[in-house]
């Protein structure tokens, strides 16, 4: 292949065709470094379709023009830096964003999301102290049994969630026999009232949790607590196993003690009680001959609200937030919504399903999926079509829609939004 | 005369008796041959499209005995810090952004292409598969060789033998269907030290993939022995550590 066909070749765009003379591999090229860096940016675009007369709306956007369709930007930034100094690692990821629509404007300068310093004592032993996300349970859109981290957001299960200060300390052993592998994991995520791990409670404690590991039988199992401390007392169990190479079963089960749950009636009256709940999930993977991958998942929350709880909630928020409604009850309001029926998946039943194939059409680099979440109570849903593709080398491009429907006063039928389409572009560097 | 028919019947069955003997060493012989029991290495993973746009992944692996093996994406960025677990048929692929291992099947791809999880994650021959027929044929061995359990990606494998460097040059890779899934090309004899002399590349074409093809590239593999607990879940997150 002379010089001159290579330039026209260029010149006229046309593709080289890849032969096997070119193919060279170094492994000196990739040693490891004493200090890594890393991070995307991502640019989003968002369309939604607004309820501008829904009190989701007033509680979203208070004392706002109404507006029946939205345009949002948002632009994410996120550096990571690891400094390797064997035997420990001292990391940290920090993102921030700013997002602008034509009712409000947004930005964070900078929030870390994870980091610390973490010392191998050897294969099997570790000690980490840090900010971290712990993710426990073996749940694809829910983990009831993540006891010391932020919930997951069922609409995006593996988008990047924000951590809790940890200290921790695990212990790995791998054996001979049936139970080929054991792990031991204790974990402090203290509160001081203040500002440290604000969100996880107010209340000055060490919060103490364990986490045993069990390869056993080819089944993941985990037991897992947490004690009492800023949060009710919990403890649950998760496991996930293979029955054969293409279906893949799993579940968890929690259990919370004196755990606080708010309601609120028709009429606005509040009441906060302690009583012991149970939550669990139960959910298969399984790979089709064509290639298709099913996830489908049933969640049980014990702490959620039936159909005629969020019916009350809504029948009040209607009230509340109705022209002319006295100022006092709009904070009433606002106050209620934070106390729990404001979660992303407030009820109680939910069932999740999902279909993506990788490479659909022969679409190398492609995806497709569908999602279809619905809560059992009230019959209210949600349907999600996505594409993504990384086929162009760091950059990862994805799309979806989210149509939500369902009556009034059911859960997906009083987002704030009926219709939402987004697109990102997200570039590694 | 009857002690004559059985000497003869004997006669008769021990060149049968030899070959089937001689495929399970000489599959031995071949994994032992391509590798280490126990190693590390570097591979580069180029998915080539039709058009020629190439897209590369790189990625350090470990194994351990017959049945545990681990890697790590050092490239390219987007994947950097991926790492991927076998054990025996279990196999889980951790994502730092999502922060838990997840099982996966040795029939999809973490790569995309040609190449599926059971290839970048292989285990030796003998260990999946039995010899079912040797034949010899000039200066090469035909081993047809079947799926010890249907937990195994592909039921049934055609590989042809180099003769004197006991070394595959040609497998083919049927489904149960008796489908051709793929074809793995091995070429260019490298090489490694340690007394490691194996092919550098290895092509793959697929009937189902038409027009594209998968290269992975070896270097720095030599033999060593990690601790058991390297190939365990909780050990996923920290493989970097491995890498002097």
């Amino acid at each position: 292949m002379n010089t001159a066909f290579l330039l026209s070749a260029a010149l006229l765009g046309l593709a080289i065709p890849a032969s096997a003379d070119e193919f060279t591999f170094d492994a000196s090229e990739f040693e490891k470094k004493t200090f890594e860096f890393s991070g995307y940016l991502e640019q989003k675009e968002e369309g939604l379709k607004l309820r501008s007369s829904s009190p989701a709306y007033s509680l979203a956007y208070p004392g706002k023009s109404v507006q029946d369709h939205l345009l949002r930007s948002t632009t994410t930034l996120e550096l990571s830096g690891k400094l390797n100094l064997d035997p420990v690692v001292v990391d940290v990821r920090a993102q921030a964003f700013h997002a602008d629509d034509q009712l409000a404007s947004s930005s964070d300068r900078g929030t870390v999301m994870e980091g610390g310093v973490r010392w191998s004592a050897g294969p099997g032993l570790t000690v980490d102290v840090g900010k971290r996300v712990q993710r426990w349970g073996k749940g694809y859109a829910w983990s009831p049994v993540g006891f010391i981290e932020r919930p997951k957001d069922a609409s995006d299960p593996q988008s990047s969630r924000e951590g809790f200060v940890i200290a921790s300390a695990e212990w790995t052993k791998s054996l001979a026999g049936p139970v080929s592998a054991v792990g031991l994991s204790g974990f402090v995520v203290p509160t001081d009232g203040s500002r440290l791990n604000q969100d996880f409670g107010a209340e000055r404690d060490l919060n103490p949790a364990a986490k045993l590991y069990l390869l056993a039988w080819d089944t993941d199992i985990d037991f897992l607590w947490r004690g009492k401390g800023a949060r009710p007392e919990s403890f649950g169990i998760d496991f996930s196993r293979n029955l054969t190479s293409a279906l893949e079963v799993h579940g968890e089960w929690a259990r919370f003690r004196d755990a606080p749950r708010n309601t609120a009636s028709a009429s606005g009256v509040t009441q906060q009680t302690e009583s012991d709940a149970t939550s669990w999930l139960v959910g298969l993977r399984y790979l089709t001959q064509s290639e298709v991958t099913w996830i489908v998942e049933y969640y049980r929350n014990g702490l959620g609200y039936d159909a005629g709880e969020l019916d009350d909630y809504y029948t009040f928020l209607d009230t509340a937030l109705a022209d002319g409604a006295a100022p006092m009850l709009e904070e009433k309001a606002r106050r209620v919504a934070q106390s729990g029926y404001g979660r992303s998946n407030p009820g109680r039943d939910y069932l999740y399903l999902k279909a993506s194939v990788s490479e659909p059409l022969g679409w190398v680099y492609g995806a497709a999926s569908l999602t279809a979440m619905t809560n059992l109570k009230d019959r209210s849903w949600q349907l999600t079509p996505e594409v993504s593709y990384t086929g162009f080398n760091n950059v990862e491009i994805r799309a979806r829609a989210f149509f939500l429907h369902g009556a009034s006063h059911t859960e997906f039928g009083e987002k704030t939004a009926s219709r939402r389409v987004e697109v990102y572009a997200r570039f590694f560097f | 005369m009857k002690t004559n028919k059985l000497l003869a019947f004997a006669a008769l069955c021990f060149p049968l008796l030899t070959v089937a003997v001689d495929g399970v060493n000489l599959l031995k012989k071949v994994d032992r041959n391509l590798e280490p029991e126990s190693y590390e290495s570097y591979r580069k993973l180029i998915n080539v499209e039709p058009d020629g746009t190439k897209k590369e992944f790189v990625i350090y692996s470990v194994k351990k005995g017959k049945d545990q093996v681990a890697t790590l994406f050092l490239s390219p960025t987007s994947d950097k810090g991926r790492t991927t677990l076998r054990q025996g048929d279990n196999m889980w692929l951790y994502i730092p952004s999502v922060g838990k291992p997840m099982r996966i099947t040795s029939l999809q791809s973490v790569t995309g292409g040609v190449f599926n999880n059971a290839d970048i994650m292989r285990l030796d021959y003998a260990v999946e598969y039995d010899v079912k027929a040797v034949e010899e044929t000039g200066d090469t061995y035909q081993l047809d060789l079947k799926a010890k359990t249907g937990e195994v990606a592909y039921d049934r494998l055609k590989m042809t033998v180099d003769k004197k460097l006991v070394l595959p040059t040609q497998i083919e890779a049927y489904a149960s269907s008796g489908m051709l899934m793929k074809t793995l090309y091995f070429k260019d004899i490298k090489d490694f030290g340690g007394g490691i002399k194996r092919p550098a590349t290895v092509e793959t074409d697929s009937p189902l993939y038409k027009g594209y093809k998968s290269v992975m590239l070896y270097s720095g593999l030599k033999k060593k022995d990690f601790p058991d607990e390297v190939f365990t879940q909780g050990f996923m997150a920290r493989m970097e550590e491995l890498r002097k």
